[in-house]
């Protein structure tokens, strides 16, 4: 401990941080992660729009869109919390869900129009 | 892993950083011819700058075999042991190699891995025996205990997860990853002695997990430190409403590890105990609302009888033949002990002198929408998704099924009656 206070630390490096490569390398559990985080602002907005300029298509559509992409993830992450689906599955269950996520945006969009 | 030998020139980076100079760091960059990269590693490539290019360069190594945690670094944003990482196995060109984050850096890839221990001390990260056996304890292979530890006990403490995870960056008090995992292999463990302490201590760092899998990406032993994560949350939604007795807590675990301040964790104890009975309780109580709400809007309408009724529209003759006019109706309903006013609007369409009267419901038959008259169009328009209706209710576009309802109508002393169900 003495010995440690002579020494002079660099502050912990954060992730990416002097790291040209971090974000290409991240990796998918990660962004799924961020991508919902984003999906929820975006809902927000949709949301907001959607309600003070009611049945315009294209924000029908955009919000309906962000809403499944920020349900699919969310439900990828219930999966893994109650251990139903094995946290190596995770990769396999973002293709999967998103898939399942597509499907039904059809089947609602097209019970609409 | 290609079976050829892989002949390359490389571009290796490696972050360097003097204690004696101080300062932010910066990247050294060497050119290496190497030989063959299916049977290179980080390691070995570590190895040869610092004999050929650069006897200064600090970095830490012991087993060479993945088994003492101690070489692990950040390789082109990845977190992962040098030793085990073969070049083959890299993109093309350029390799960054750099400490490992979160922790401080000592000397160019060097970094003091304290915290880290500090957490595994936190969570308790030994083994106490519940009863002090003299022969071996028989735990079945097949047991669920063992299968749910599986091979989680491999960790090595190399810290990779931490530094992946931007979780244990941004709260003090999480725990992360590497110490949480080796809490859950001991939590599980039926012949643990300190099961309740270790429980109290890892609830009150194990939330900040936003799932981001990083851990369970770059763990250089396979193991997902994500799942551990999980269970122990699961452990805690178990016990959130167990008694957990404080003070007993406090005793043993200043017996059994004396350096970890013990008043971090009585009042984190209590406070969790509070925060999760509150939120229990707050989505109970949400729980119930809305399922409350939900069942009276579907269930009572359909259990309400009301009784048809005829209701007055205008006199006949307020509407000109060939026109189309809207106008409100409004009539009492009384749902149970509740009674209101519904008032709505209806198309009214006279076609000829004598008859031909038609009432329209102004309801779109798509969504249940509310339709109006375009005088101009000499169409009924909805705004929701399009639709639109000639003049005799026939569906013209959009996504409407059929044409549009019309009321049962009658004429009494030159009024317009319509029939409401
Ligand atoms: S869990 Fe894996 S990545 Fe984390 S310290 Fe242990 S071996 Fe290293
Ligand atoms: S899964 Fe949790 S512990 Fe693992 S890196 Fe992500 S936030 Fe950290
Ligand atoms: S040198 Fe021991 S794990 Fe790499
Ligand atoms: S409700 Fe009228 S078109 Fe959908």
């Amino acid at each position: 401990m003495e010995q440690n206070e002579k020494i002079q630390y660099r502050s912990p490096l954060r992730r990416g941080e002097l790291d040209p490569n971090r974000w290409r390398n991240t990796q998918i559990g990660m962004w799924a992660w961020l991508w919902q985080r984003i999906s929820a602002l975006a809902i927000i907005i949709f949301l907001g729009i959607h309600l003070t300029l009611p049945y315009r298509p294209l924000i029908q559509f955009l919000l309906l869109l962000t809403v499944t992409f920020h349900v699919v993830l969310g439900l990828r992450v219930i999966l893994m919390d109650f251990g139903i689906v094995h946290t190596k599955y995770q990769k396999a269950l973002v293709g999967g869900l998103a898939a399942l996520g597509i499907v039904m945006f059809i089947i609602v969009w097209m019970g609409i129009y | 892993m290609s079976e050829k030998t892989r002949k390359s020139k490389r571009v290796v980076k490696v972050f360097r950083y003097d204690p004696a100079v101080g300062g932010d760091g910066h990247f050294d960059r060497f050119d290496l011819d190497i030989e063959d990269e299916s049977i290179t590693t980080i390691l070995d490539v570590l190895l040869r700058i610092q004999r050929e290019h650069d006897s200064s360069l600090g970095f830490r190594y012991s087993c060479r075999i993945s088994m003492c945690g101690s070489c692990g670094v950040v390789v082109n944003g990845n977190e992962a042991l040098a030793c085990q990482t073969v070049v083959a196995n890299l993109k093309e060109g350029e390799i960054t190699i750099r400490p490992l984050n979160h922790f401080p850096v000592i000397r160019d890839l060097v970094v003091d891995m304290d915290p880290f221990f500090k957490n595994f001390d936190k969570a308790l990260s030994f083994f106490e025996p519940a009863e002090k056996l003299k022969e071996p304890a028989i735990i079945s292979p097949d047991s669920k205990e063992r299968r749910l530890i599986a091979d989680y006990t491999e960790c090595i403490t190399c810290g990779c997860c931490v530094s992946s995870c931007t979780m244990a960056n941004w709260h003090e008090d999480y725990l992360g990853p590497g110490a949480l995992n080796r809490a859950f292999t001991l939590l599980l463990d039926s012949r643990d002695g300190l099961h309740d302490e270790r429980l109290a201590r890892v609830l009150s760092g194990c939330y900040n997990c936003r799932t981001e899998l990083n851990c369970t990406e770059v763990c250089p032993k396979e193991i997902s430190p994500t799942r551990s994560l999980k269970y122990i949350q699961m452990l805690a939604a178990k016990n959130a409403f167990k008694k957990v007795d404080v003070v007993d807590i406090e005793d043993k675990a200043t017996e059994i590890a004396t350096e970890v301040p013990v008043e971090a964790i009585t009042p984190e104890v209590s406070r969790r105990r509070f925060l999760s009975r509150i939120t229990l309780g707050l989505g109970g109580i949400i729980a119930v609302l809305i399922g409350g709400l939900m069942a009276a809007t579907s269930l009572v309408p359909a259990m309400r009888k009301r009784a048809e009724k005829w209701v007055k529209v205008g006199k006949v003759d307020a509407f000109p033949v060939g026109i189309v006019k809207t106008v409100p109706i409004s009539y009492r309903v009384k749902d149970g002990i509740y009674e209101s006013t519904v008032t709505k609007p209806v198309f009214v369409y006279r076609e000829s002198d004598s008859d031909g009267i038609t009432v329209f419901n102004s309801r779109c038959t798509h969504l249940a929408c509310v339709l109006h008259w375009d005088d101009n169009k000499k169409l009924f328009l909805c705004d929701c998704h399009g639709g639109q209706f000639y003049p005799d209710g026939r569906v013209k576009a959009g996504p409407p099924p059929r044409a549009m309802d019309r009321y049962p109508t009658k004429v009494e002393n030159g009024n317009i009656l319509v029939r409401e169900a």
